[in-house]
C-alpha cells in the first residue's frame, strides 16, 4: 500500500487528523480526486484536490461524482475528506442531501472536536463540559454545554449504504473499513476520531494513546451500520475503563467537579448499553 | 431544423439538450422552476444519454455541484432567480476565480419581490461572470448554446450568466426555431477542461503529483503578488468582447440570425438623432415605440445591450459620436447609486472628446410594466435633449 | 520578533506594547500570520513611540529583531533589514561571539529555553526573552515588563513567567558587534506561505527520536502511528527517522511496546 500522504504535512506535531489522513489514503490509493473545503488540515495528499466552499462538501463530491459517471470514469473515485465543521455544523445540509440523494460518494470525517482550522471554537461535535474558544470556563459557564450531536445516527437513518465510527489508535479496524467501503456503491461515511493535541491540550505524544483510552472508556465505540438497520459493534472489552483516564489528560476537561464527571460516566456507561443491545439484536432502532 | 411555439423557459432546456449537457444541478424557485421541469422530463425520457440530472437541495448546493462537475470536465448547467441567486453567492465566486465555464440561466425575479427586474444579477457583478442578457425566447435557446462556446473558449474560460426576464418571458409562448443537433454539434464541440482534476490514466503509476486547483485566479493562496489574480481576472472579463463578437458572427453564417454584433443589437440607429438603451424584454417592447417615435418623424434609435459584462465601451464610443443625446433605461437601482448601466455608460464616455449629453431613466422595478408609452416618452425626452434641451432631472423615476 | 506558533511571539509583543504603555509611551504589536501551526514560523511587530501610532504597515527596518527560536536563530533573516547598529537578540545557548550573523549590527543571547524549561516545564520561550529584552535594550524597565505580565498571566501562571522573566534579565549577554560584516548569499526564507506543501520541517523538532535497535522487535508500532510518515523502514527491518519529514511529536517513542524509542533534545534547540 503506497504512501499518499504528504510529508512532512503542514499539521501540527501530533496530528490525530495526519494520522487519520495516513491511514484512509493507504488503504484508497491513488485513483480519486480527494475533496477538500476549509479544514484543518485540508492539503494532505498527493492527489488531485477539488475544492470547495466550507459548506459545500457534499455537493462538490456530488458534482464529481455525477461527472464522473457521465464521463465514463467510474474507476475514479469521489472522496472527501472533511472535519467536524464541515460535517456537522455548516456541511450538514449538503452532506444530508447527498445521503438523502445516496450519491456515490465516500466522506471521511476526521472529528476533532471543534473548528480547529480557526484556532479551537466549539462544532456541534464538541462534547459536553468542554471548553473551547468560543465557550470558555468563568463563573457563568461550564464550557459547552450542550452534547456532541450523534452524527453516525444521524447519517444511519438516511439508510445509507454503509456508515461507520473509526479511531487512529485502531489502525486496523479503520483501514478494514475503508476498505469494505472503497467498493460500496452509493453514500458511505467514516468517521474517525481524531484527537487534536493544541486544541485539546494534551502532550502530542500522547495522541495515541488518548484516542486509544477514549475507545476503551466506550466514549468513542467503534461500530458499523448498514443500510439504517443492520448494527456491529467492533470493538468490545470485557470492561470499560473509567472514562475519567480519558478526561483527565486533557487540559479542555480539566476544570470539570467529581460531580460532572459522573454525570459523563453514566451517560457514557448508559449509551454502551445500548450500543450492546443493538449489537447483540444485530439491528439499531432509529 | 423544426419549431415550436414554447415558453421561454423550455426554450432554455432544449438549448441545454441541443449543447449536450452533462450534468444540471437544480432547485426550485419562481419563475425558473419549470427549467428544472423540462430538464427532468429530459433526463426521464433518456433522450439525452449520459444525462446526470440532479435535484439539489438548496441553490447554494447546485453552484456547487454543477462548479465541481464543471471541473472534473463534464459540461454543467445550473438556473436560478431572485432569492436563489443570492444564496448562491458565496460558491458562485469561487466558479469564475477557478475559471469554469458554467453556464447560468438567471430568470429575473427582483430582490423585493417575485416580479421581474434586474436587481438579482445586477447584485452580482463583482463575482467575475460574464453577464448576457436576453429578450425573447428564440434568443434564450440560441444564446444557451453559444454561452457555452464563450465560456469554454481558451482565452475566456469563466462562467457566463444568461439572464432573461420573468414571466413576461419565462412563462410567455412564442415560436421558436430548434436547429439540427448535427448543426449544433457542427457548432459546439465536446468541452475540453483544462487540465485539470482528473486522474490522466487509472494506473496507479502515472497519477499526478499534488497541485493546486486548476490555475485559476486566487487559486494559489498567499503566493507571489496578491494584485495579479485580480489584474489577470479583469483582463479576462474583457476579452469577452472579442470572443462574444466571434462567436455571434459564427452563428449568424451558420443559422441565419444574427443578435447585432452579440454585444449590442442596434435597432433604426442609421440616421437617428439619439439613441435610447435596453436591456432584457424591455428592449422589444421599446423597438414597438421606436417605429412609433419614427412613424411621427421623430428619429430616435434603440441600442439594445445584450452584453453587460463586459460593458460594450467601444461600440457605445462609436455611437456616442454620431448622436446629440443618450437615454439609459436602467431596470434596477443600487439604493444610493441608480441604476448600474447609467454609471457604466458615463463612466464609458466621460474621457470622450464630444460630450455626449446622457439621460438616466429607472423603470419595470419589482415587476412594474413598462409600456410602449412609457419607452415612446424615454425616446422624446431623450430626444429633447438631442436637440440642446435641458432634461428635467439627469435621472428620472418612471 | 521570529519565533514559532506555539513560542508566545504574538504574546510577547502585545506584552512589551503593553509595558511600554504602562510608562506612558505609545504602542502598536501586529502579527503576522502564515501557516498556523504550532511549530510554524511566525514574525511579530512591535511599533512604540511617545505619540500614538497611526501607520499599520508592517516594520520593515526595526531598530532591535528579537529571536525566540534556537534554530531560527542561527538564520541570517532574523538580521537582515535592521537599521544601522541595529540590535538582535537571539534565544540561543551560546555566547554572542559565536553567531555567525552579519550585518551592521550588534548581538546579544539569552539561553531563554533552557530558563524557560526550568522555571516553566515547557519550552515556551516569550516571557523567558522579555527580561532579557529589557536589561538588554532598556526599551522598557522591567517593572512594565512584570506589570503587563500580570496582565496577560493571572496567578500561579502570571508568578511562573516572572520568574523567568527575572532570570533571563540576569542572565542575558552583553551586546557585542557582529563579527562578519557581510550577509551570506545563501539563505533560508522564512516565509512558510500558504497551505501548501512544506519541504522540510526539521527545525521544528525540540527532540528527535533515536532507535535503540536492539531491543527494536520490529511490530512496526512506531511506522503506522507516525502522522507525518517520517520513520521509514530499513531492509534490517528496524525503523529509521526520515530528517526532513519529522516533527519531533514523540507519537513514536509513547506508542513503542518495549520502550526502544528514546526522544533525544536537538542540539542547540
Amino acid at each position: 500500500m503506497e504512501e499518499m500522504i504528504l510529508s512532512p504535512g503542514s499539521t501540527c506535531q501530533g496530528c490525530g487528523a495526519a494520522m487519520a489522513a495516513r491511514l484512509t489514503f493507504k488503504v484508497l490509493g491513488p485513483n480519486l480526486i480527494r475533496h477538500g473545503i476549509p479544514c484543518c488540515p485540508d492539503h494532505v495528499t498527493k492527489h488531485p484536490r477539488q475544492g470547495a466552499v466550507f459548506e459545500g462538501g457534499g455537493s462538490s463530491l456530488t458534482g464529481s461524482s455525477r461527472a464522473l459517471k457521465a464521463l465514463g470514469r467510474t474507476d475514479v473515485k469521489a472522496v472527501g475528506f472533511f472535519g467536524d465543521g464541515g460535517t456537522y455544523d455548516i456541511g450538514f445540509q449538503g452532506l444530508s442531501a447527498a445521503a438523502e440523494r445516496n450519491e456515490n460518494i465516500l466522506v471521511i470525517t476526521k472529528d476533532n472536536e471543534a473548528y480547529m482550522n480557526t484556532g479551537g471554537q466549539r462544532s456541534g461535535g464538541t462534547p459536553k463540559y468542554a471548553e473551547t474558544t468560543t465557550n470558555p470556563v468563568g463563573p457563568n459557564s461550564r464550557g459547552k454545554n450542550e452534547p456532541k450531536k450523534n452524527i453516525p445516527m444521524i447519517f444511519a437513518a438516511h439508510y445509507v449504504p454503509y456508515i461507520a465510527t473509526a479511531s487512529v489508535a485502531f489502525p486496523e479496524d479503520l483501514m478494514q473499513k475503508v476498505k469494505y467501503a472503497k467498493d460500496i456503491e452509493g453514500f458511505r461515511l467514516i468517521l474517525i476520531q481524531s484527537p487534536c493535541p493544541v486544541g485539546w491540550r494534551f502532550d502530542p505524544a500522547k495522541t495515541i494513546e488518548l484516542a486509544r483510552a477514549g475507545v476503551q472508556a466506550g466514549v468513542w465505540p467503534l461500530y458499523e451500520i448498514e443500510h439504517g438497520t443492520t448494527f456491529k459493534l467492533n470493538y468490545k472489552p470485557k470492561e470499560l475503563k473509567p472514562v475519567s483516564e480519558y478526561l483527565k489528560p486533557q487540559s479542555r476537561f480539566r476544570h470539570m467537579t467529581e460531580v460532572e464527571v459522573n454525570e459523563v460516566q453514566a451517560n457514557v456507561t448508559s449509551n454502551w448499553q445500548r450500543m450492546l443491545k443493538s449489537d447483540e439484536m444485530k439491528t439499531v432502532v432509529l | 431544423m423544426s419549431y415550436e411555439v414554447m415558453v421561454g423557459n423550455k426554450a432554455t432546456a432544449v438549448g441545454c439538450k441541443l449543447a449536450r449537457v452533462k450534468v444540471a444541478a437544480v432547485f426550485p424557485i419562481t419563475p425558473q422552476t419549470t427549467i428544472t421541469e423540462y430538464l427532468s422530463e429530459i433526463h426521464a425520457s433518456g433522450e439525452l444519454p449520459g444525462f446526470e440530472f440532479i435535484n439539489a437541495e438548496g441553490e447554494l448546493s447546485s453552484q456547487v455541484i454543477a462548479q465541481a462537475a464543471e471541473a472534473v470536465g463534464a459540461r454543467s448547467f445550473t438556473c436560478t432567480s431572485g432569492p436563489g441567486l443570492l444564496y448562491m453567492h458565496h460558491p458562485m465566486q469561487e466558479t469564475a476565480s477557478k475559471r469554469l465555464p458554467l453556464v447560468m440561466a438567471v430568470v429575473h425575479r427582483g430582490v423585493k419581490s417575485m416580479q421581474p427586474d434586474h436587481s438579482d444579477l445586477m447584485s452580482q457583478q463583482w463575482q467575475g461572470w460574464l453577464h448576457i442578457y436576453v429578450e425573447n425566447a428564440q434568443e434564450i435557446l440560441d444564446t444557451t448554446v453559444m454561452a457555452y462556446k464563450i465560456a469554454e473558449d481558451k482565452r475566456i474560460r469563466l462562467p457566463v450568466a444568461m439572464g432573461y426576464d420573468g414571466y413576461v418571458l419565462s412563462y410567455t409562448a412564442e415560436p421558436v426555431e430548434i436547429p439540427a443537433q448535427e448543426d449544433i454539434d457542427a457548432f459546439l464541440p465536446p468541452y475540453k477542461p483544462m487540465p485539470g482534476i482528473l486522474p490522466v490514466s487509472d494506473s496507479s503509476d502515472k497519477w499526478r503529483d499534488f497541485e493546486a486547483d486548476p490555475k485559476g485566479f486566487g487559486a494559489g493562496w498567499g503566493e507571489g503578488d496578491p494584485m495579479k489574480p485580480w489584474q489577470m481576472h479583469n483582463e479576462a472579463v474583457l476579452n469577452g468582447e472579442k470572443v462574444i463578437k466571434e462567436v455571434f458572427a459564427e452563428w449568424g453564417k451558420k443559422f441565419g440570425r444574427t443578435y447585432g454584433n452579440g454585444m449590442i443589437e442596434p435597432y433604426r440607429v442609421e440616421g437617428a438623432d439619439c439613441v435610447i438603451t435596453a436591456m432584457g424584454t424591455i428592449a422589444g417592447t421599446a423597438m414597438a415605440a421606436i417605429d412609433k417615435l419614427w412613424a411621427d418623424g421623430k428619429k430616435v434609435g434603440l441600442v439594445k445591450i445584450r452584453s453587460f459584462l463586459p460593458f460594450p465601451r467601444n461600440d457605445f464610443q462609436e455611437i456616442a459620436k454620431g448622436v446629440g443625446a443618450i437615454g439609459i433605461f436602467d431596470r434596477s437601482c443600487q439604493p444610493g447609486f441608480y441604476g448600474p448601466v447609467y454609471h457604466q455608460m458615463r463612466s464609458t464616455l466621460y474621457d470622450e472628446a464630444k460630450r455626449t449629453p446622457i439621460l438616466g431613466f429607472i423603470g419595470g422595478l419589482s415587476g412594474k410594466e413598462v409600456r410602449i408609452d412609457d419607452m415612446y416618452k424615454i425616446g422624446e425626452k431623450t430626444l429633447k435633449v438631442a436637440k440642446g434641451g435641458k432634461p428635467e432631472a439627469p435621472i428620472q423615476w418612471v | 520578533m521570529h519565533g514559532r506558533g506555539g513560542q508566545g511571539a504574538v504574546t510577547a509583543s502585545r506584552i512589551i506594547a503593553t509595558a511600554a504603555y504602562e510608562e506612558g509611551k505609545y504602542s502598536q504589536a501586529i502579527p503576522m500570520y502564515g501557516t498556523e501551526r504550532r511549530g510554524a514560523p511566525l514574525t511579530a511587530y512591535v511599533r512604540i513611540d511617545n505619540v500614538r501610532v497611526r501607520e499599520r504597515e508592517l516594520v520593515h527596518t526595526p531598530g532591535i529583531s528579537l529571536c525566540f527560536d534556537p534554530l531560527i536563530s542561527l538564520q541570517q533573516a532574523v538580521a537582515n533589514d535592521l537599521k544601522p547598529n541595529g540590535q538582535v537578540l537571539l534565544n540561543a545557548p551560546f555566547a554572542p561571539e559565536k553567531s555567525e550573523l552579519a550585518g551592521e549590527i550588534n548581538i546579544a543571547t539569552v539561553d531563554a529555553t533552557s530558563i524557560a524549561l526550568e522555571t516553566l516545564g515547557r519550552p515556551i520561550t516569550n516571557t523567558a526573552m522579555l527580561g532579557a529584552f529589557a536589561k538588554a535594550t532598556g526599551v522598557v524597565k522591567l517593572e512594565s515588563i512584570e506589570k503587563a505580565i500580570k496582565k496577560y498571566f493571572p496567578g500561579r501562571l502570571g508568578d511562573m513567567n516572572i520568574a523567568a522573566v527575572r532570570k533571563s534579565y540576569e542572565k542575558v549577554s552583553p551586546w557585542v558587534p557582529a563579527k562578519n560584516k557581510v550577509a551570506p548569499k545563501m539563505q533560508v526564507d522564512l516565509e512558510v506561505g500558504g497551505y501548501g506543501t512544506l519541504k522540510d520541517v526539521s527545525s521544528w523538532r525540540v527532540f528527535y527520536p533515536v532507535v535503540n535497535e536492539e531491543k527494536c522487535i520490529g511490530c512496526k508500532t512506531c511506522w503506522i502511528f507516525c502522522p507525518e510518515a517520517a520513520l521509514e523502514w530499513k531492509a534490517n527491518n528496524k525503523p529509521a527517522m526520515v530528517d526532513r519529514a519529522c516533527k519531533g511529536c514523540g507519537v513514536c517513542a509513547n506508542e513503542c511496546p518495549v520502550k526502544a524509542i528514546e526522544m533525544k533534545r536537538v542540539e542547540g534547540a
